[in-house]
C-alpha cells in the first residue's frame, strides 16, 4: 500500500510558480525528507498535503486514498508545526485532547489516549500546565503528543526542531527516530537541515526554486549527488568544486590540479565511468572534504600529494585545511595528529578520487 | 454539503454586514453629502442639481472667513503649543523619574474627560468676573484683566487654552513611547563617544523620532479640524460669530439655521481640507512600507 | 576632588529642576480639577466672594444634588439623573456590539483572508479619517427614514456603524500577530471556523477587548456631535443634557451646580481611566494613530 502518493503537484501564486510538476511517492511506514533551501517549496507541498493549501493541479493520495478535495480535517493526517503553535490559553491536556474533543471521542477513551502519549513522551507531570509555563524542548514534546493522540496514516512535520538550541535538537532527532521506529507510520518531514535529512530520512527529496533536484536514499544523495546544487547541499563542509580540463595521460584519463607549489595528476578511473566524451573539456571536480584527506588506507594506493596549506581549522574531532587548488579554495579533513606532524608547507595528502563526482559547469548536471 | 459550503463562504457571510455598511454608511453617505453640495437645498434636502451655488454662497458668506481664520490660528497654535509641551514633559519624563507611573497619570486624565467637561470647568476658571481674574485680583495684582471668554478679539484663543490642557499629556504619552523605543546601544555608544545629555537628545533621539512627532502631528491637525464640542462648551462659537470653527458653523447652518445647502458644502470643504493633511501621509506610509 | 563635588552639585541641583518642572505639569493639569471639585462644594456667597482657589468654609453637597435632580437642562428641571441612565443605556449596548463586530471582522481579515477582504477593510478604515460632518445630513435623514430619529436606539446604531472602523482596526492588527499556525493546527485538529474563533481566538483575545470596550466606552460617553444633532428632549445623553444645563441663561448662574454637573458628567470616564489606565493609553495610541 502507498503512504503518500504526490502526482504531477503544480501550485502557483499569480506569476510564480511555487511548486513545478511534483512526484513523490513512499511505500507504507517510511520516513520522508523534503529538504531545500529557505523558498524552495518544501513547506508549500507540505501545506498541500495536509490541505492547509490547494494545489493548483496535481493529486494527494494517503493511505491510498485520493484526498486532494478533503479539507484537513478529513485527510486522516497530524502536523506539527514550526512554531508548536499550541493553543496558549488551554492545558497541555487540554492541547492533546483537543482534536479528540472536536472528534467527538468519548471522554474516558480521551483520558486513557492522553494517558498513553504523555506516558510515551515523559511528560505526565506537565499534563496541567499551561504552554507559557514551558521550556522550549516542552513545548516541542507536547506538540508532538497532540499528533501522536490522533494515530493518523501520516504525520507531518514542519520544521519541528528549528526552535530548539544545539543540543536539545540532537537529542529530539534521536528520540523523533526511535519513536518513528516504533510506531512505523509514513513520516513526512521539511527541514533546511541537511543533517536532519541524513539522520533521519528513509527517503530524501532536495528541493530547489519549486523543483525536486533529486529523490533517493540519503547514501544515494550523498554518494551520488545529480547535480552540483545536490551535491553542494548536502555535507558540511560542503563539497569542493574545482574547474579543471579533462586530459589524457598514459593512456589514464584525469584531471591536473595546479596548487600554489606544485602541479600534479589525478587520475579518475576508479570511479569507474567512461568520460571519453568530454575529453579537453572544462569540467566541474567536485570532491568532499574528508575524501581529500591523510587516511591512506580509505584511498588505495595513490601516492600522496604534498600541499601547502593556508589557513587550518581544528574543530575537535578532526583538522580542515584550506588549500588552493587552481585558484579556487579547497576544504580537506584529516586526523589532528596528522595536521600536528606535518610541516604546513607540505602536508601529504590523498586524494579518494573514486568518490569524486565530474560536472558539466553549463548543466551543473553530474556526468 | 450544506455545511461545508456554509463553512466555506462563512468568512464572506461575516465581513458581509462590515461590507454594506462601509459602502452605504461611509461612502455612499459621503457621496450623498456631496450630492447635498451641489444642489439647492435649502430648508429641506433636495436631491437636484444646481451646480456651485451652494459654494458660491458658502464663501461669499463673511462667517467662512472667521471659521477659516480660526481654524489656521486655533490649529497652528494648538499644534505647535502640544508639540512643545508634549516633547518637553517626556523628555523630563524620560531621566528615570520616581513616581513615573503616577505622574503620567496625572498628565494623561484630561484626555479620558468629555470636550464639554473640560469646556465647562475651562468656562468657570476664564470667567472674567469671578474666574482667574478674580484670582489674581487676590493675589495682589488689583489691575490684572483678563476677559478674553467675552472679547471677541481673543475668544478663539481661550479655545487654544483649554485644547492644549485636554490633549498635550496624550503628545506626551505619544513623544515617551518613540523615546522609549530607541535603541538603547546607540545612546550608549554616543556616552562612548563622549557626547553630553542635551547633545544626544539633540543629534540623535530626537532626529530619530521624525516619524513621532510626524503621526503626533497628524493626530492633533486631526483633532483641530474636527473640533466642535470645545467650541460649544467653551464659547458656543461666540461672542457672536468670532470663535466659530467649520465645524460649528457646519452645524450651526445645517442644522439651526436651515442652510443645508451651505452645510453640505462646508462639510465638503472640511473633508477636503482633511485629506490634504492626510493623503500624503498615508501615501509616505504605504510607501515606507513597501520598501520595509 | 573639588571637581567631583562640583559635578556632584551639579547634578543635584539638574535633578532638582527637573523635579520642580515636572511637579508644575502636574499642578497645571491638576489645578481645573481642583478648582471643579471646590467650585461645586461651595455655596453661591461663597464662590462670589471667595476665588478659584479658596477652600470651602461650609462644605456642601447641595449643589451636587441640584445638578442630580433638580437643574434645568432647556424646558425640564428634572437634573442630569435621567440623561446619565440615558447614557448608560446608549453605551453598553453600543460598546459591546460593535466590540464584537470588530472581533469577528479581525478574525476574519486576519486568519480567513479572500479575495476582496482587504478592500473591504480600506474602506471601512476611510471611516477613521474623514470628519464626521461629512456623513451627518445623510444620516440624520436615514434615521428619519427608519424611525428612529431623535431615539436612543438610533444613537446606538450611528455609535456602532461609525465606531466598527475603529473595533476592527484593533482586532485587526491584534489578530495579525496570532501565529497562523495555530488556526492550521485547529483546522487539522477539525475545528470549525466558529469552533476556532470562540475556543482559541476569543479566549486570547482579553487584551484587546479590554481595550476595544474602554475605547468605545469613553468615545460613545464624552460624544457630543452625534447627541446633539440625532436626539432630543428625554432621549439625550448625558454631554448634551450638561451643556444645556450650563448655558441655560434663565435666572442666577449657579456655577457651583455646572462644575457638579460635569463632574458626574466626567466620572464614568475618570474611573476607567483610574481603574484601567494602561488599557486606555493603548486604545488611545493604537486608535488614535490613525485618528
Amino acid at each position: 500500500m502507498n503512504g503518500l502518493k504526490i502526482t504531477n503537484v503544480s501550485k502557483t501564486f499569480g506569476k510564480t510558480n511555487v511548486l513545478k510538476d511534483i512526484n513523490v511517492e513512499i511505500a507504507d511506514g517510511k520516513f520522508l525528507i523534503l529538504v531545500g533551501p529557505s523558498g524552495c517549496g518544501k513547506s508549500t507541498l507540505l501545506n498541500i498535503i495536509a490541505g492547509l493549501e490547494t494545489a493548483t493541479t496535481g493529486r494527494i493520495e494517503i493511505a491510498g486514498e485520493d484526498v486532494i478535495s478533503r479539507d484537513p480535517k478529513d485527510r486522516n493526517i497530524a502536523m506539527v508545526f514550526q512554531s508548536y503553535a499550541l493553543y496558549p490559553t488551554m492545558t497541555v491536556r487540554g492541547n492533546i485532547a483537543f482534536g479528540l474533543n472536536i472528534r467527538k471521542v468519548p471522554k474516558a477513551e480521551q483520558q486513557q489516549i492522553v494517558d498513553r502519549v504523555a506516558k510515551m513522551l515523559r511528560i505526565e507531570d506537565l499534563l496541567d500546565r499551561k504552554p507559557a509555563q514551558l521550556s522550549g524542548g516542552q513545548r516541542q514534546r507536547v506538540a508532538m503528543g497532540r499528533a501522536l493522540a490522533r494515530d493518523p496514516a501520516i504525520f507531518l512535520f514542519d520544521e519541528p526542531l528549528s526552535n530548539l538550541d544545539a543540543k536539545l535538537r540532537v537529542d529530539m532527532r534521536t528520540e523523533i527516530k526511535e519513536l518513528h521506529q516504533r510506531m512505523k507510520t509514513t513520516v513526512v518531514y521539511v527541514t533546511h537541515d541537511q543533517v536532519e535529512a541524513m539522520t533521519l530520512g528513509d527517503y530524501i527529496a532536495v528541493m530547489k526554486d519549486g523543483i525536486i533536484q533529486q529523490f533517493g536514499t540519503p547514501s544515494e544523495i550523498y554518494n551520488h549527488p545529480n547535480n552540483m546544487f545536490v551535491a553542494g547541499f548536502m555535507g558540511s563542509p560542503s563539497m569542493n568544486f574545482i574547474p579543471c580540463q579533462l586530459t589524457e595521460v598514459g593512456g589514464e584519463v584525469g584531471v591536473y590540479l595546479q596548487g600554489h607549489t606544485t602541479r600534479f595528476f589525478v587520475r579518475l578511473s576508479q570511479t569507474g565511468k567512461d568520460y571519453s566524451r568530454w575529453l579537453g573539456k572544462n569540467l566541474m571536480f567536485g570532491i568532499r572534504p574528508e575524501h581529500i584527506t591523510d587516511y591512506a588506507e580509505q584511498v588505495g594506493a595513490q601516492e600522496a600529494i604534498p600541499c601547502k596549506v593556508d589557513i587550518l581549522e581544528p574543530t575537535g574531532p578532526d583538522t580542515l585545511l584550506f588549500i588552493t587548488l587552481n585558484k579556487v579554495k579547497v576544504v580537506c579533513r584529516v586526523t589532528p595528529e596528522t595536521a600536528l606532524q606535518h610541516s604546513i608547507d607540505k602536508m601529504p595528502l590523498y586524494f579518494n578520487t573514486a568518490k569524486a563526482v565530474l560536472f558539466d559547469p553549463a548543466s551543473g548536471l553530474a556526468i | 454539503m450544506v455545511t461545508k459550503w456554509l463553512e466555506r463562504i462563512m468568512p464572506r457571510l461575516v465581513l458581509a454586514p462590515t461590507f454594506v455598511i462601509a459602502l452605504v454608511f461611509i461612502h455612499g453617505f459621503i457621496l450623498l453629502n456631496a450630492w447635498l453640495s451641489f444642489s439647492s437645498s435649502n430648508l429641506m434636502p433636495k436631491y437636484d442639481w444646481a451646480g456651485f451655488i451652494q459654494y458660491e454662497r458658502l464663501f461669499a458668506n463673511e462667517r467662512t472667513a472667521v471659521a477659516a481664520t480660526n481654524l489656521f490660528i486655533f490649529a497652528t497654535l494648538f499644534i505647535l503649543i502640544c508639540l512643545f509641551l508634549g516633547l518637553l514633559m517626556a523628555i523630563l519624563l524620560d531621566q528615570r523619574i520616581r513616581g513615573e507611573g503616577v505622574i503620567r497619570t496625572i498628565y494623561l486624565y484630561p484626555m479620558a474627560l468629555s470636550f464639554i467637561v473640560t469646556g465647562t470647568a475651562w468656562k468657570w476658571i476664564l470667567n472674567p468676573g469671578l474666574g482667574f481674574e478674580k484670582l489674581m485680583h487676590d493675589i495682589g495684582f488689583e489691575t490684572f484683566q483678563f476677559d478674553w471668554l467675552v472679547n471677541s478679539e481673543m475668544a478663539i484663543y481661550t479655545v487654544v487654552i483649554a485644547g492644549v490642557w485636554q490633549s498635550s499629556g496624550f503628545v506626551m504619552a505619544l513623544f515617551l513611547a518613540g523615546l522609549r523605543g530607541i535603541d538603547e546601544s546607540i545612546i550608549k555608544a554616543a556616552q562612548i563617544d563622549g557626547a553630553s545629555l542635551p547633545t544626544i537628545y539633540r543629534k540623535i533621539i530626537i532626529p530619530g523620532m521624525r516619524p513621532v512627532f510626524f503621526s503626533a502631528f497628524i493626530i492633533l491637525a486631526h483633532i483641530a479640524i474636527k473640533s466642535f464640542d470645545l467650541v460649544m462648551a467653551l464659547t458656543g462659537g461666540g461672542p457672536g460669530y468670532s470663535s466659530d470653527l467649520p465645524a460649528t458653523f457646519m452645524y450651526t447652518f445645517a442644522f439651526t439655521r436651515g442652510q443645508i445647502g451651505i452645510g453640505a458644502a462646508s462639510a465638503m470643504m472640511m473633508l477636503m481640507t482633511v485629506m490634504a493633511v492626510i493623503v500624503p501621509y498615508l501615501y509616505s506610509e504605504l510607501r515606507s512600507q513597501r520598501h520595509a | 576632588m573639588l571637581n567631583s563635588g562640583t559635578i556632584r552639585w551639579n547634578h543635584v541641583l539638574g535633578r532638582a529642576f527637573i523635579y520642580l518642572m515636572l511637579g508644575a505639569f502636574a499642578l497645571y493639569y491638576l489645578i481645573p480639577l481642583f478648582v471643579m471639585v471646590v467650585t461645586s462644594l461651595k455655596p453661591l456667597d461663597e464662590i462670589r466672594s471667595g476665588n478659584l482657589l479658596s477652600l470651602p468654609m461650609q462644605p456642601t453637597f447641595e449643589a451636587w444634588g441640584i445638578a442630580w435632580n433638580s437643574a434645568c437642562t432647556g424646558v425640564q428641571c428634572n437634573g442630569l439623573q435621567g440623561y446619565f441612565y440615558n447614557s448608560m443605556i446608549m453605551v453598553i449596548p453600543a460598546m459591546l456590539i460593535s466590540t464584537l463586530l470588530g472581533a469577528m471582522n479581525g478574525y476574519v481579515l486576519t486568519k480567513w483572508k479572500f479575495p476582496g477582504s482587504n478592500v473591504v477593510f480600506s474602506m471601512l478604515l476611510v471611516g477613521c479619517f474623514i470628519p464626521f460632518q461629512v456623513i451627518l445630513l445623510p444620516m440624520a435623514k436615514v434615521l428619519g427614514m427608519v424611525g428612529l430619529a431623535g431615539s436612543l436606539p438610533g444613537l446606538v446604531m450611528v455609535h456602532v456603524i461609525y465606531g466598527l472602523a475603529f473595533t476592527t482596526l484593533f482586532f485587526r492588527n491584534y489578530y495579525i500577530t496570532i501565529p497562523d499556525e495555530l488556526i492550521n493546527a485547529a483546522r487539522i485538529d477539525g475545528a470549525s471556523f466558529w469552533t476556532t474563533f470562540f475556543k482559541i481566538i476569543l479566549p486570547l483575545s482579553t487584551p484587546i477587548i479590554v481595550v476595544s470596550t474602554i475605547w468605545q466606552f469613553t468615545q460613545i460617553w464624552n460624544d457630543f456631535l452625534f447627541g446633539v444633532i440625532y436626539s432630543s428632549g428625554e432621549q439625550q445623553p448625558i454631554t448634551v443634557a450638561l451643556n444645556n444645563l450650563v448655558n441655560t441663561s434663565t435666572g442666577v448662574k449657579r456655577y457651583n451646580v455646572d462644575m457638579a454637573g460635569a463632574i458626574i458628567a466626567a466620572l464614568p470616564t475618570l474611573f476607567v481611566y483610574v481603574v484601567a489606565g494602561k488599557y486606555f493609553v493603548r486604545g488611545l495610541t493604537a486608535g488614535s494613530v490613525k485618528g
